[in-house]
């Protein structure tokens, strides 16, 4: 057997987290389907009950593959290059293809693990019937495992190029959450429209493995307008993201067969080394020049933020500029486009769409921004160098929240022309628009206290991050779900409990998106959240801390 | 500070975890200017001491001092005093090597100003002054050592610890590292370094410490710890040709012990033997030696190595573990 399947998939299995990660997977599929099992006698003929179930089945393992699965691969192989490791296996007689091979297997054996343990529950939906719409519970396997494989390969090729974990680890997700998003976008505007790009975009949207999921739950023809069509995804899905794979997988192993150890990093030539006229170009058309020689510290600003600023390759200030500047134009152009007539939508739909659209940037990104504040410093060593400082433990922790704060501020900021247009169009939403943002606020603020918590608790930020993600997609994607479920097996009052400690479901209501508006979760999912933010900076500070105390 | 005594202090030092004693009543003292070099296998204790003198980390009992304040109870006052060098370097992606002292100037909290000025005289001391503006991560081990050197000393403390300054290092840098520690020395800094490196560490210590299981075995000058190892001493008889090596050896036969052996060394001219006798007594083997009208050039006791100390230290360490 491949030694790094054995070291990475066998021994992994044998620790307690693997054991307690089937259980919990096994019982959460169980106590669905318990749910849902015909009490009486009475069985459901039509079998809706048991697709109402699937369908939240299904789509809570999509989104568990597209938000735990990358985590490991990401760090699987830039790991083994900062700890020395990848010299050692590629001076051995193993081979760069067995090498990738066996971290591909050690990943992929344990996301089919995982799978293989909620198979039973998906069966027991398939015996109560109803769940044949595109060949059944068969065909959602097959697409999640071709899913997991296209997820991989790409997590494992950024990791073969990265030089840092968190590098690695937020450009995957920002991949993989383009990859399931993105190649939607263009099909979605083209629809319905007589069009030779049509058949293109159609192509183009089943690299996202969503359509095919969507397509195996019955709901193929949700979210479509016009007279497109929508069949055929999964087979597309699977033929796309295996050749997607491939490239990737090639690609990988070319650069593991290339000299992947043999790269230095060039300083470049320094801005205030350049000429006359260089530094006035660079002055002009650059937001924050990278390699203009930093000012030193003032004594006013906290030490640890800057540093943070300095330190991150995502976070620097030219990227949150840059994200902030796109995040600024997407509001603006969605609602100049409902208010210009172009879209039909209505101001709810625009705010909902706008929610949508600060909510995914947030639960994505914080947790890359913020799983790793005391993680990191813990991997690489240099918690030990700031405890040697005079900086107390809460100067340090501030620091490092504040490092989070500042970038999720201003993403928050950059969407408020949008509310303000929606309020220029009609004032009366004033005080709704201002539910919204609290309601996004507290998001942040909750998304930032649990990545900052798992930070403080894990001692890798791979397992940090993925911990925030499952946290995160859980309380706000998962309980989500739960809407999908009303009335069917859950009533309103249900899911209306379920949702008051989901803060996106609050701002969704808020804006009174379709399918949120009837729910009153405020002010109550507001004093939910603000108290577990409470509990959770508490913890944190706790933590922080005990690991800066003397041993 | 006390103007007197010594910089940094340790007295009956002990850590346990449980059961396990990971330091059993460790007393060193290191004075102003002096290097201490502070030895022992993998395990022995070396970095749990480091530790507790640096605040990570408090005893169970004893008390560690540095410039008299303690190390356990006033842990922020002696994070200015001193400067630790660990055995990783702990660096930051993504920071020029000015970005990243700089940092660690504001963490020590050092005015704008002066930050400027003191980072460039910290790399120029460590003989780092031309990578300020390289990425940290695309230094090599020893430019990072350097880089880590110019750190501790940001905050111009008074006394370093450093944790394997010479660990991977070339020939040429670890002669250039040795000279740094003097010339830190020599500018009323106290150190107290740990290597594996042996002869390296005799070259540059005033003192030195022998630890292992957490005990102190030998502490001292370098004679100090000979004589405290092993009551026997290596005499060297220097002649000033090797025709007369045999009769010479004839002539010491009687002056020495009969378990002690005498060997000759044609090459060097020179015959050695081991004795515990005193040196009144080895001054009648000397005017023996004369007396036999031999070509007597030098008459002297060979400086114990510090390798063969150490070695000393861990065959006796051993030989207790086997016997308990």
């Amino acid at each position: 057997m491949n030694p790094i399947i054995r070291r990475e998939l066998l021994e992994l299995l044998r620790t307690p987290k693997a054991i307690a990660a089937q259980i919990a997977l096994a019982v959460a599929c169980a106590l669905l389907v318990l749910l849902r099992w015909p009490a009486s006698g009475v069985s459901d003929l039509g079998g809706a009950r048991s697709l109402q179930v699937l369908r939240v089945f299904g789509y809570g393992l999509l989104a568990g593959i597209l938000f735990l699965v990358p985590a490991f691969p990401a760090t699987s192989i830039v790991r083994e290059r900062i700890k020395g490791t990848l010299a050692l296996l590629l001076n051995s007689p193993m081979t760069p293809l067995s090498i990738y091979l066996g971290k591909l297997g050690g990943t992929l054996g344990f996301t089919a693990i995982l799978l293989a343990v909620t198979v039973p529950a998906a069966a027991a939906c398939y015996a109560l019937g109803g769940s044949s719409t595109s060949g059944g519970v068969a065909w959602l396997y097959v697409v999640l495992g071709v899913a997991t494989f296209q997820i991989t390969t790409l997590a494992l090729w950024i990791s073969s190029r990265a030089t840092s974990t968190d590098f690695a680890l937020r450009t995957t997700y920002g991949c993989v959450l383009a990859l399931a998003l993105l190649p939607l976008a263009p099909y979605w505007a083209l629809q319905g429209e007589a069009s030779d790009l049509l058949d293109v975009a159609a192509w183009l949207r089943c690299l996202s493995p969503v359509p095919a999921v969507m397509e195996v739950l019955g709901h193929a023809a949700v979210g479509t307008h016009g007279l497109g069509d929508t069949g055929g995804a999964i087979g597309k899905f699977v033929v796309l993201a295996l050749v997607f794979g491939l490239a990737f997988a090639w690609a990988t192993v070319a650069q593991l067969r290339g000299r992947p150890l043999d790269r230095s990093r060039a300083a470049g030539v320094m801005t205030q080394d350049r000429s006359t006229g260089s530094q006035i170009f660079r002055r002009l058309f650059f937001l924050v020049d990278p390699q203009r020689r930093s000012a030193s510290m003032p004594l006013f600003v906290n030490p640890v933020m800057l540093k943070e600023f300095r330190s991150r390759k995502f976070g620097r200030g030219h990227w949150t500029l840059r994200l902030i500047a796109l995040s600024a134009i997407l509001s603006l152009g969605l609602c100049t486009a409902a208010a210009e007539g172009a879209i039909g939508w209505g101001i709810e739909i625009i705010g909902g769409a706008l929610v949508l659209l600060q909510t995914a940037i947030l639960i994505l990104f914080t947790p890359s921004l913020a799983a790793g504040l005391i993680s990191t410093e813990r991997e690489n060593g240099s918690w030990q160098l700031l405890r040697m400082t005079p900086l107390s433990t809460g100067k340090i922790l501030r620091g490092k929240l504040l490092s989070v704060v500042w970038p999720l501020l201003l993403l928050l900021c950059a969407t408020l022309p949008g509310y303000v247009f929606l309020m220029t169009i009609k004032p009366e939403l004033g005080p709704q628009v201002v539910r919204v943002v609290v309601s996004l606020g507290l998001t942040a603020v909750f998304a930032m206290l649990v990545s900052a918590a798992a930070s403080c608790l894990f001692r890798t930020t791979a397992v940090a991050t993925a911990a925030a993600n499952l946290a995160l997609v859980g309380l706000c994607i998962g309980t989500l779900l739960a809407v999908i479920a009303r009335d069917a097996p859950f009533g309103k009052s249900t899911v209306e409990a379920i949702l008051t400690v989901n803060p996106v479901a609050a701002a969704l209501s808020a804006a009174e998106t379709p399918g949120f508006k009837d729910y009153d979760l405020i002010p109550l999912n507001w004093y939910v959240v603000g108290g577990a933010s409470a509990v959770l900076l508490l913890f944190v500070m706790v933590r922080t801390r005990r690991l800066s105390r003397p041993d | 500070m006390p103007s007197d005594g010594p910089v940094i202090e340790t007295r009956n030092l002990t850590k346990k975890y449980g059961s396990f004693v990971a330091l059993d009543s460790l007393s060193i003292a290191v004075d102003k200017g002096q290097i201490l070099g502070f030895i022992g296998p993998n395990g022995a204790g070396k970095t749990t001491t480091i530790k507790i003198l640096v605040g990570l980390s408090r005893p169970t009992s004893g008390t560690a001092t540095v410039a008299g304040i303690d190390c356990a109870k006033d842990a922020r006052k002696i994070k200015r005093l001193l400067g630790y060098m660990p055995d990783t370097f702990g660096s930051y992606d993504n920071m020029r090597v000015g970005e990243y002292l700089d940092f660690f100037g504001a963490a020590y909290g050092l005015g704008r100003r002066d930050r400027v000025k003191r980072v460039d005289e910290v790399l120029e001391t460590a003989g780092a002054g031309k990578f300020k503006d390289l990425f940290v991560e695309s230094l090599s081990h020893g430019m990072k050592q350097r880089v880590a050197i110019a750190r501790t000393l940001l905050h111009d403390p008074v006394a370093l610890i450093l944790d394997e300054p010479a660990n991977g290092l070339d020939p040429q840098a670890r002669i250039e590292m040795r000279g740094l520690l003097l010339d830190l020395a020599a500018r009323g800094k106290t150190l107290i370094v740990t290597s594996h490196i042996l002869p390296e560490l005799a070259r540059i210590c005033d003192r030195c410490a022998i630890i292992t299981r957490g005990k102190l075995r030998a502490y001292g000058t370098l004679a100090e710890i000979g004589r405290q190892l092993s009551q026997m001493r290596t005499i060297e008889v220097l002649l000033a040709t090797d025709r007369e090596l045999d009769r010479a050896v004839e002539v010491l036969r009687p002056h020495v012990e009969e378990k002690s052996e005498l060997t000759a060394h044609p090459a060097e001219y020179a015959v050695r033997f081991r004795t515990a006798k005193p040196d009144e007594e080895l001054a009648g083997a000397l005017a023996a030696l004369v007396g036999a009208k031999l070509p007597v050039t030098q008459f002297r006791e060979v400086q114990t190595d510090l390798e063969e100390a150490f070695m000393t230290v861990a065959r006796s360490d051993d030989d207790a573990g086997a016997k308990a």
